[in-house]
């Protein structure tokens, strides 16, 4: 070491060494585990990380398809779904919208962010209120501070003309963190309870009941998808790898149900119920008889599809209490839980309630079964003609009662009393029962099982509707069916098959001789109009030909022409048709009386069904009902059915033709003869089909009653004055009720009224009564009125066991 | 001020005109280009999303800023590089104490500008941006004042104090163990890095040690002392682990990040994986990461890394960080190859410097180092760094001016 030494003495070796591992090191060497850890990351674990980074990158959320609408066959809607918002709350989004710093970003003391979290709260609680007045104070305090819930709905069901408010105070009060609108659907059934059971009703879950649940695939549709990146925040981000698929709107249905008949077929239902006192509901059917459309399908009791867990049905209403009591008391019996009174009361009522909807819901045309009774007469009819068995120049006697081998008591006729010596057609005008027992023996047990087959009894018809009943235990096998059997079914007793089934089956007798499917949905089209699918009429087979068809319904019309189904007879229309009453095995005093009706009878268009279940007998084993009236098919339905036919022929317009018998009586115009003389007048008069009386003497008609122009019915005797005879203005009206027709004409025509028959077909006989008329007897009326008097038939086509 | 003839030029002028190191300075542009592209890439979403009166909504903020200061920053490189650096020399102690005021005046209420309590920023004497960190000027000071006193080692004499008092022989002990020589740069380093780590930033005090500790042993300082010091800075981060949570956080996030909630204090670090694992050996796209919309935490700063790697894949990457190496390579060579020894000095600081800084921030992205909040030279955001990383460039093609000419024998 020298005194001249330097501090840096390290040779520049050392420094140029020193300076090469630094190059090495930061130049290479540091690199190398950067590199290391990159590889690790986006190579070794990139699916592990790459996974959870997609995980919260993206943004997956559906759109909701539109459901479709149900139009009827004159595209008017019948369901429809509307777009409505919720009104959502996030109680724990509120407390995250206060702040928890002040303005220079310093953190609040606990105490002072606590407090501003309850002030704000309360004034929350506050602008809810001042929101939705109809909220619950209680109720909102009790969510508000419900911190741990993100969701309440404040409010559903909010229509787009009252969204605005709640739009703009969203927008004004920057609460879209914690109070929001979201969208939601609605479904809307403009005719309320109309055709309820066949549309069904929608819940959480979709399509419930009817075509609702049928068809909710198509109605539906698909919800479209968004699948995209979103930001931290949460937002959409708009990028080409999103995938938009779009919302596939649900298809739109056009029925084969018609609004106004189906209006028309429930109306009559109902009066029905209300005029027999029928304790157990009604059900009709209205169909095209040759395509197997569905115009009108109704249920009573019904309900509101709107709000279809309401029981709206008075009649079920009453029941609900009754039934309330009778499950309490089962269930009180059968205590083995020990629950206490008011807990089997609250049970018993849940159950009552669920029962009564369950019913409600029901569409009994399709979904139970009963006994077609005489209406199935018609059927062994037709497949008689079509094995020749019969001809129209048979004959047939009844005594009242036939005794069949293996029956121990011998089986009755409605009419005990026996109806003589019958023609065919007299035979099924007066449904009688020992004609068709013979009938049914003349086919026999394999003839007759094989057109009982034939015409769809023994399968379901496949209609567009949901819950056709089970058919199992119906009808007796083949092999079972013993003679007894037949004799009782050849009048339709003792099997069971649905209404729609007895519809599609008697149809085939009239329209030709085929089965045809049933069908509710016409159409399926896109919500632009394209129709995707229109059904077609589906002939199942062809049942008996042609000709037998035509034999089989000329002499169905002749029941309502003159024999039991006279009661629905409406002038100018051919109806054929055939009455059905059948007794419930099951329960005491329940009949169900139905009428089958079609017409025109040459060219039906429509065929209907009703039916009225259990009308309120006046005593125990009593024929005769509440209101009076003797329980049969020809006595209640049948006078239901006619104008109710009538109604929907006119509605169709389907033109009236009168015949002979019926242009005799229609209206015509008073011409007027006032200054003719009276040999004049008289002419005029009979050309018009016009008799006529005079009052006073002289040569010259100087007034006339009733005035020229006025509509009377054909056949009317008016009245001339002659001379100085006046007219008095008024008049009391003759009570004619009870009387029969010639009778009740005779005795207004008397008293200067005039008389417009209606309810029964012309063929007038002595036990055709004037059962009511417009102006009510005693009353007062000017004198040439027309007074409007309807007849009913007395029949005897009731149950005969 | 007319040009002088080449004739009138003194040698060291005439060796301050020669060529600038070319692919110094195309490696330099490169990855400023990178940068910036990478830069608008990764900020417009954020700056979009930013509704502060500064930023405005503006995507183009972030870019349009640092693009203006990429070009400011090119003009000072320029000129920084057309001067003479031996000038350097005497400008290094001004520069330094000039420093250590500015380090002085962040303390100082009204001219700095804390965020939560870290007074790393000063609002005086602006350049670019609202604020700067005087950390920043600290680090290149500290580096050519040591560059400068520690190129003189070769020349200065070593002390020689009298044997016959005890302290004498105690200062002849400690001259000879070359104690007493470093002195002063102890205490340049003690007073500098005690007013960054008390700012407190932790960080830029660990570069200014990593420039001046490069120069130093660069500069032929006794290993022993790298050894001891290393020994005490590593027993001063254990027992920080062991006295406060802070350093223990950082330390079981860097170890077991899978045990932090990624919602919690794991957030960055999980991001910037997630980052890095979507890209992929081939990444999504330049414009394409999914992770720069709110997910990872400023991503025009710290974590740009992730946001490249995602968008360019790992080839991306590697090319970046292959230029980065190139870079860093040619600096060294540029020192070994510089004129004298302050330019060596000066350039191997510098170098080592941005080396360091490439190495933690990357380092930091992976996961491969404790989180330490280094930003990325020539990419992140910052126009005050920007601007002085890359008049530390100019430094360096200075220096690769006067590189005498190889010798055709």
């Amino acid at each position: 070491m020298t005194t001249n030494a330097t501090r840096g003495s390290h040779s520049k070796r050392a420094i140029l060494h020193r300076t090469l591992f630094l190059m090495a090191v930061c130049g290479v060497a540091m690199f190398f585990p950067l590199v290391w850890k990159l590889w690790d990351i986006a190579i070794v674990h990139h699916d592990e990380y790459q996974k959870m980074a997609t995980k919260q990158q993206t943004l997956e959320f559906s759109i909701s398809a539109s459901r479709g609408n149900i139009y009827d066959r004159n595209d008017k809607v019948m369901a429809m779904s509307a777009t409505v918002y919720k009104l959502i709350f996030s109680p724990i989004d509120l407390v995250k919208s206060v702040p928890n710093k002040d303005e220079k970003g310093k953190l609040l003391d606990q105490a002072v962010y606590d407090a501003n979290v309850a002030a704000r709260q309360d004034q929350m609680v506050e602008e809810l209120m001042a929101l939705v007045p109809t909220l619950d104070r209680e109720k909102v305090v009790k969510q508000v501070h419900n911190t741990k819930a993100a969701y309440w709905e404040v409010k559903v069901n909010i229509e787009e003309e009252d969204k605005q408010v709640f739009q703009e105070y969203i927008t004004e009060h920057k609460t879209a963190s914690y109070l929001y609108l979201i969208t939601s659907t609605k479904r809307y059934y403009p005719y309320s309870g109309l055709a309820a059971q066949a549309l069904g009703f929608v819940n959480a879950n979709g399509g419930a009941y009817g075509i609702e649940a049928v068809y909710n695939d198509l109605l539906e549709g698909t919800p479209g998808r968004v699948y995209t990146t979103r930001t931290a925040g949460g937002t959409e981000r708009y990028n080409a790898y999103a995938e938009y698929v779009d919302a596939q709107d649900g298809y739109n249905l056009t029925l084969t149900i018609d609004t106004t008949i189906q209006a028309y077929l429930e109306k009559a239902l109902e009066e029905g119920i209300q005029e027999f006192d029928v304790r157990n509901g009604a059900f009709g059917i209205a169909m095209d008889p040759k395509t197997g459309a569905i115009l009108g399908i109704a249920s009573s009791p019904d309900f509101d599809p709107n709000n279809y867990a309401q029981i709206t049905n008075d009649l079920l209403n009453s029941q609900l209490e009754q039934n309330k009591a009778d499950i309490f008391q089962s269930l009180k019996a059968n205590n083995t839980e020990n629950l206490t009174d008011s807990e089997l009361m609250a049970k018993a009522e849940s159950q009552a309630v669920s029962d009564a909807r369950t019913t409600q819901w029901r569409s009994r045309a399709i979904d139970s079964r009963y006994e077609p009774g005489s209406t199935f007469k018609a059927l062994v009819l037709a497949a008689a003609f079509e094995e020749g068995v019969v001809d129209e120049n048979d004959t047939f006697y009844c005594s009242g009662s036939v005794t069949i081998p293996g029956y121990p008591k011998p089986i009755s006729c409605s009419k005990k009393t026996g109806h003589g010596r019958q023609t065919l057609a007299e035979a099924v005008g007066n449904s009688c029962n020992p004609a068709f027992m013979e009938i049914g023996s003349r086919l026999g047990k394999d003839k007759f099982y094989d057109y009982f087959e034939a015409f769809g009894m023994l399968e379901s018809t496949g209609i567009d509707l949901p819950g056709e009943a089970s058919l199992a235990g119906g009808m007796w096998s083949r092999e079972k069916m013993s003679n007894v059997d037949l004799a009782v079914a050849s009048f339709g007793q003792r099997f069971e098959v649905t209404p729609l089934q007895m519809i599609c089956g008697f149809s085939a007798v009239i329209n030709g001789g085929n089965l045809v499917k049933p069908y509710v949905v016409q159409s399926i089209s896109t919500k632009d109009g394209t129709v995707i699918q229109n059904t077609q009429t589906e002939v199942v087979r062809q049942v008996v030909s042609q000709q037998t068809s035509q034999r089989a319904a000329d002499i169905l019309e002749q029941v309502v022409s003159k024999g039991t189904g006279k009661n629905a007879y409406v002038a100018g229309y051919r109806i054929g048709g055939k009455t059905g009453s059948s007794e419930v095995k099951t329960e005491e005093d329940r009949t169900i009386v139905s009428f089958m009706g079609y017409a025109p009878a040459d060219d039906p268009q429509v065929i209907v069904l009703i039916a009225y279940d259990k009308p309120q007998p006046k005593a125990p084993g009593s024929n005769e009902s509440t209101t009076g009236r003797y329980i049969s098919g020809g006595n209640m339905a049948a006078r239901k059915a006619g104008p109710l036919i009538a109604q929907i022929l006119d509605y169709m317009g389907v033109e009236r033709v009168l015949n002979s018998d019926e242009s005799a009586v229609a209206d015509v115009s008073m011409p007027k003869v006032a200054g003719l003389s009276a040999g004049e007048a008289e002419k005029a008069l009979k050309e018009k089909n016009l008799k006529c009386r005079t009052i006073g003497s002289g040569d010259a008609v100087s007034q006339q009653i009733p005035a020229s122009g006025t509509k009377v019915p054909g056949g009317s005797t008016v009245i001339l004055y002659l001379g100085d005879a006046v007219p008095q203005e008024s008049g009391t009206v003759p009570d004619v009720t009870g009387k029969t027709y010639e009778a009740a004409r005779t005795a207004l025509e008397k008293e200067g009224f005039f008389m417009r028959a209606s309810g029964v077909s012309t063929y007038y006989s002595n036990t055709t009564k004037a059962e009511r008329q417009s102006v009510a007897g005693g009353d007062t009326a000017a004198i040439g009125t027309v007074i409007d008097v309807r007849f009913f038939n007395e029949v005897d086509d009731g149950y005969a066991g | 001020m007319a040009r002088k003839a080449k004739r009138d030029l003194t040698m060291e002028e005439q060796l301050a005109r020669g060529p600038l190191d070319l692919p110094f300075l195309m490696l330099v542009l490169i990855l400023l280009g990178i940068g910036l592209v990478m830069l608008f890439s990764a900020s417009y979403y954020t700056a979009f999303r930013d509704s502060s009166p500064r930023v405005h909504n503006n995507p183009y903020f972030y870019i349009t800023n640092q693009a203006l200061y990429a070009g400011a920053g090119l003009a000072i490189m320029y000129l920084v590089s057309r001067v003479n650096y031996q000038h350097l020399r005497w400008m290094a102690p001004l520069m330094l104490v000039g420093s250590i005021v500015l380090l002085v005046l962040c303390y100082i209420p009204g001219l700095n500008a804390p965020i939560n309590y870290v007074r790393r920023w000063l609002r005086l004497l602006l350049v670019a941006g609202p604020t700067y960190q005087p950390s920043e000027v600290a680090k290149v000071a500290v580096v050519l004042f040591f560059a400068a006193r520690l190129c003189k080692r070769d020349t200065e004499k070593q002390r020689r104090f009298t044997r016959r008092t005890g302290t004498g022989r105690l200062l002849n002990w400690l001259e000879k163990i070359g104690f007493l020589e470093l002195v002063p740069y102890g205490v340049v380093l003690v007073v500098v890095l005690g007013l960054v780590v008390f700012e407190p930033h932790v960080s830029g005090a660990l570069l200014v040690a990593v420039g001046a500790a490069a120069v130093l042993l660069v500069s032929g300082i006794s290993l022993g002392w790298f050894v001891g010091l290393g020994g005490v800075g590593v027993a001063m981060v254990g027992l920080m682990y062991i006295t406060t949570n802070y350093v223990k956080r950082k330390f079981t996030i860097w170890l077991h990040p899978e045990l932090v909630d990624p919602q919690d204090g794991g957030y960055q670090y999980w991001q910037g994986i997630y980052s890095i694992a979507s890209g992929g050996l081939l990444g999504r796209g330049l414009g394409e990461s999914n992770q720069k919309y709110g997910f990872v935490p400023e991503p025009e700063n710290d974590m740009i890394f992730s946001i490249a790697v995602e968008e360019l894949g790992l080839v991306g990457a590697f090319m970046i960080l292959l230029l980065f190496s190139l870079l860093i390579l040619r600096g060294y060579w540029i020192a070994l190859h510089a004129r004298d020894k302050f330019g060596m000095l000066a350039t191997v600081g510098i170098i080592t410097l941005l080396s360091a800084q490439v190495f933690l921030n990357i380092g930091v992205v992976t996961g491969l180092i404790p989180n330490t909040g280094i930003s990325l030279p020539f990419f992140s955001y910052g126009g005050t760094a920007l601007m002085i990383q890359l008049a530390e460039m100019g430094v360096i093609l200075s220096i690769s001016r006067q590189i005498p000419a190889p010798r055709k024998d």
